[in-house]
């Protein structure tokens, strides 16, 4: 299963699936729905112009759904796993525009920290490691 | 300030934390699936991010340093890079043009991209104690993404190998070879020309 929340653009997800899941598990696998209007999160739906390409009889191929998010997918059928990654547009945003991508990690005690806990302060944003 | 490590071993990490800080004030976060390495295409620590109050990036991906534990390899003083990051603080001075600042990042290709999914299926299956299938995927990450450190030097240690023995150093003159890639700027501390 999924991180068991909904995905915002900048969360990622290993699910132990195949790249085919039952329409109805969309909303908890990638919290996107599937609905006549298109594939929606909330208020916002992206458009299925082939929804053949989705899949039939209500399996739907999670390779075609990231391709319409534009996040990339990633499968190793061996151990049934399958890779979503982060929406490219928040990358894109970061590298082309300088619009910070907001995340949330946990702290070392456990607490959840995000980006965007810190608007309107400067930040220096850290990546280092132990290796 | 915020820290983040691009990490999976959370003991080591508070470990290494005690070790080399004394009373950290500020948030130390754990990215063990290196999500970091994705959203802002990141191949190699420290990278260093300076954010401003609206949340643009006035400072893209940084090679720059705290100290100058390294300066012997990276021919990088951290003291000018230090000054400059307190010039920003206190005056607002970028070292970088926004217009410089946009595009100075090579985006990630599909293959380093691919890298970062089995990297984080390699670790999944490790943690699951699936060895075999953590290999597969540790070696399709590093084919695919062969002078990222964030894929290479990290998986090192986590498939069993010494941190600094043989294979670093192989690893060390590859990335030599290569020309030391690197997603992001690689600059001193010094502004550049109005």
């Amino acid at each position: 299963m999924g991180y068991g929340r909904p995905m915002t653009d900048a969360q990622i997800a290993l699910l132990e699936t195949g790249p085919l899941v039952d329409a109805g598990s969309l909303p908890e696998l990638i919290g996107w729905e599937l609905k006549p209007e298109g594939l929606c999160r909330d208020e916002q739906c992206v458009i299925v112009t082939d929804r053949e390409a989705l899949g039939s009889d209500g399996q739907i191929d999670l390779r075609e759904v990231a391709g319409l998010l534009d996040r990339p997918v990633a499968i190793d059928s061996d151990a049934g796993l399958v890779a979503v990654g982060a929406a490219r547009a928040g990358r894109r945003g970061a590298l082309n525009d300088l619009r910070a991508p907001d995340f949330t990690l946990p702290g070392l005690d456990g607490t959840f920290h995000s980006l965007a806990d810190h608007r309107s302060k400067k930040k220096l944003l850290v990546a280092f490691s132990s290796w | 300030m915020i820290a983040v490590a691009i990490d999976e071993a959370a003991d080591a990490l508070r470990d290494y934390i005690r070790d080399h800080t004394d009373g950290i004030t500020y948030p130390v976060l754990m990215d063990s699936d290196h999500l970091l390495t994705e959203l802002y295409a990141i191949s190699n620590v420290p990278t260093v991010l300076l954010i401003d109050e609206s949340d643009t990036i006035v400072q893209p991906n940084w090679n720059a340093y705290a100290t100058d534990t390294f300066k012997d390899f990276t021919g990088i003083d951290s003291g000018d890079q230090l000054d400059a990051i307190r010039r920003w603080v206190i005056d607002g001075e970028t070292l970088m043009t926004a217009d410089d600042a946009r595009g100075a990042v090579d985006d990630l290709t599909d293959e380093e991209e691919q890298a970062r999914l089995h990297f984080r299926l390699a670790v999944h299956l490790r943690n699951a104690g699936d060895t075999t299938g953590s290999e597969r995927n540790f070696d399709r990450a590093c084919q695919l993404a062969p002078n990222d450190w964030t894929i290479r030097r990290a998986s090192l240690p986590l498939r069993g190998g010494d941190p600094f023995g043989p294979e670093f150093f192989e690893l060390l003159a590859e990335f030599d070879e290569a020309g030391r890639p690197y997603h992001g700027v690689n600059h001193s501390g010094l502004p550049t020309a109005p």
